[in-house]
């Protein structure tokens, strides 16, 4: 029985063990070299844990600028690696393999795409002197007044995510009264809810109540009793949260007959939403997003989902694969530019304007933050499939 | 207040008390007999969950056949956890099974997060379940008295089953006392394996109506109904399997309580506030709501 028994723990740890070691060796192939021959690009991204939806499409774009990068020959002769370690949705593991990755000779850190679960990593890339960079952390938060001056993100911030959806549903969109839902799991969806109400309200809106919720416990029957129970009816509601517990808000309010438009930001952009709501339920849903994909939206989507589709064998499904992708071609343009010191490449990175898949894409100095200069992809989602409308740039920008 | 609202809150808490009965009754199933917190019971429902998800996604097998397939597919795994992770250690101190059920946990999550995918995926479920109907004056999905009336059946069986059967009895002598009812001639394999063939059966049917109300599934999604489920036996008495139903109810007229009359400033405090509660219940009412029959061995 004893026996038996420690058998059976020894093969679940060898199970657990062999999952890990999968976790860790998904990088791309290196072909031969040994370090002296390629750049290393560590990433502390999550593969398991709850940001792992939001990193692992950037992780897939990443390895295609990867593959193109290396198929061109690399930079100076030297093949690019991504090595990416698991960082497990956890503050502490992202700080513990981001260290691990400048051990092993990392030359910058792409994080998790947010700041509370990306942050830690940023801040060892800091201490080491390398870049660190986030493909989608769109926290103000996310930047070098926080993280220190060899630190951004690709993303906008919110200022301008909230900034642009408030624009478009006051003035383009005439709506003048909201209803605002928002989950204080993590500092994204809190700042954009705050930047938004900022925004809306400078405009002239009014909002009807905020309602507050966590992340895996939204109760949508109170919040459907909340919004029957509003002195007027809302001309819209603003809803911060993210999957699952966003498509379940949706879906039950819709069910419940609440049909005023729904506005939100880029945790919309999920094929698992559209999908949940499908034609019936997926209609007068309004977004801002990095990017769209589409040719009339992105000139080089055709050429970046061919790409993508014969390395992952199926069409781009999410825009944060897209960022992934970027945040690669910036690393190696930089790196190509002034070579692998972080204090050079941070300063290139501050001094150029790139064109990007998901828009152009500028800098501010380190001394204001890091802020990125971007336009917003305003998207729609009409009989549960999403609509490009344009790209726009805030008239008003909240402070940070 | 006027009557629709009381209304709906009257179906909301007995829709929603129904769900975390059912899943309050999965896990003091497993408590009862082996005392032990089976920390594994929201992936069982997480496994019923994709397994739905992939029959309703990319078959056309008939939405009866998929419940049915889903519960068994709970059910099956309900008892291979127990041969395969719990059985083995039962001789040992409920430490190590405490530790196992975790790890059946993560190694169930991490195999769904890197073996599907860590996002989520939109469950689809018939077109009634979403259905509205008119019930008092006031709009309801129909998925709502659905399973409302499954967990009726459900209890009744179940309440059969214990009363009347000599399994029933054999596993009420268990729950009781293990050691005089295996003296009794009572076999601890059967009864241990029934326990989680039964908790198992339970997490299928509460993965059903589980994601047809939140519409998706993702590899975390047993981490809520795991803490409600732990919570309602908690208030309703861990011993007693009336006493996890009324702590399923209980639970939701409390949540559903406070989320109508909390001001919005307070409202992202509701969890903590329930808490509270729990912790109250623990000092002032440590047995719970109903008194089972078995009470030594309190911790602390």
């Amino acid at each position: 029985m004893k026996r038996k028994g420690l058998t059976i723990l020894a093969a679940m740890l060898v199970v657990l063990m062999a999952f890990t070691a999968f976790g860790c060796r998904r990088k791309s192939d290196d072909p031969k070299g040994g370090n002296g021959d390629k750049i290393i690009i560590g990433g502390a991204m999550s593969m398991t844990g709850i940001q792992a939806p939001l990193d692992s499409p950037a992780m897939e774009g990443i390895e295609v600028a990867i593959a193109e990068l290396n198929e061109k020959g690399g930079i100076d002769g030297k093949l690019l690696e991504f090595r990416n370690m698991d960082s497990k949705s956890d503050s502490a593991t992202a700080s513990e393999v981001a260290k691990q990755l400048v051990d092993q000779g990392a030359v910058a850190i792409i994080t998790s795409s947010d700041y509370d679960f990306g942050g830690p990593a940023a801040r060892a890339a800091q201490e080491a002197g390398i870049v660190g960079i986030s493909s989608n952390a769109s926290s103000p938060l996310f930047g070098s007044t926080m993280l220190g001056d060899l630190q951004f993100t690709l993303s906008m911030w919110n200022t301008t995510m909230g900034a642009v959806i408030a624009e478009k549903a006051y003035v383009e969109d005439g709506l003048h009264s909201a209803y605002v839902i928002t989950d204080d799991f993590i500092d994204y969806t809190k700042s954009l809810s705050r930047y938004f109400v900022e925004c809306f309200t400078k405009l002239g809106g009014k909002v009807l109540r905020e309602d507050i919720f966590s992340q895996g416990k939204v109760d949508t029957a109170a919040l459907i009793a909340h919004y029957k129970a509003l002195p007027e009816k809302p001309d819209f509601i603003y809803i911060s949260s993210y999957m699952p517990d966003l498509g379940t808000i949706i879906k039950e309010m819709r069910t419940a007959g609440i049909d005023s438009p729904v506005y939100g930001g880029d945790a919309y952009d999920d094929p698992a939403l559209f999908e949940l709501l499908g034609p019936e339920f997926g209609n007068d849903i309004i977004w801002d997003s990095h990017t769209f994909s589409s040719k009339e939206a992105v000139p080089k989507f055709e050429e970046y989902n061919a790409a993508y589709k014969k390395m992952f064998n199926r069409e781009v499904d999410a825009p944060w694969s897209m960022s992934g992708y970027d945040v690669m071609m910036v690393l190696a343009e930089a790196i190509k530019a002034v070579g692998t010191d972080g204090a050079k490449m941070a300063k290139y990175m501050e001094d150029h304007t790139f064109e990007l898949l998901t828009g152009t894409l500028d800098w501010s100095d380190a001394a204001s933050g890091h802020e990125p200069n971007k336009a917003a992809a305003v998207i729609k989602l009409v009989k549960g499939k999403p609509e490009f409308i344009k790209w726009a740039i805030p008239d008003y920008l909240p402070a940070p | 207040m006027n009557t629709d609202i009381l209304i709906e809150f009257a179906i909301n808490v007995l829709s929603m008390g129904s769900l975390y009965a059912l899943i309050a009754m999965g896990l003091c199933f497993v408590f009862g007999i082996c005392r032990l917190i089976n920390f594994a019971h929201g992936e069982f429902i997480t496994v019923s969950a994709y397994t739905l998800y992939y029959l309703g996604t990319f078959t056309n097998i008939p939405w009866p056949f998929v419940f049915l397939l889903v519960v068994i597919v709970g059910l099956v795994v309900g008892y291979l956890s127990e041969l395969i992770a719990y059985r083995p250690f039962r001789g040992r101190s409920l430490d190590a099974l405490l530790v196992t059920s975790f790890a059946i946990s993560i190694i169930l999550q991490r195999l769904f997060q890197l073996g599907i995918s860590p996002r989520s995926r939109a469950v689809p479920v018939p077109a009634y379940f979403n259905m509205n109907v008119t019930l008092f004056g006031v709009i309801t999905p129909l998925r709502n008295l659905l399973l409302v009336g499954t967990t009726v059946i459900l209890l009744v069986v179940v309440m059969l089953i214990m009363k009347y059967t000599p399994l029933g009895i054999a596993m009420r002598g268990a729950s009781e006392d293990f050691v005089t009812a295996r003296l009794m001639g009572v076999p601890a394999n059967l009864v241990i394996s029934v326990a989680f063939i039964i908790s198992g059966l339970l997490a299928g049917v509460v993965a059903v109506f589980w994601s047809a109300r939140t519409g998706s599934v993702e590899p975390l999604m047993g981490a809520t109904p795991l803490l409600i489920g732990f919570i309602s036996i908690v208030i309703g008495g861990m011993h007693s399997l009336p006493g996890s139903v009324v702590g399923g109810y209980v639970y939701a007229l409390i949540a559903n309580l406070l989320s109508l009359t909390l001001p919005s400033t307070l409202l992202s405090f509701r969890d903590a506030i329930m808490f509270v509660i729990v912790i109250s219940f623990l000092i002032l009412k440590p047995e719970g709501l109903l008194r089972g029959s078995y009470q030594e061995e309190r911790v602390g």
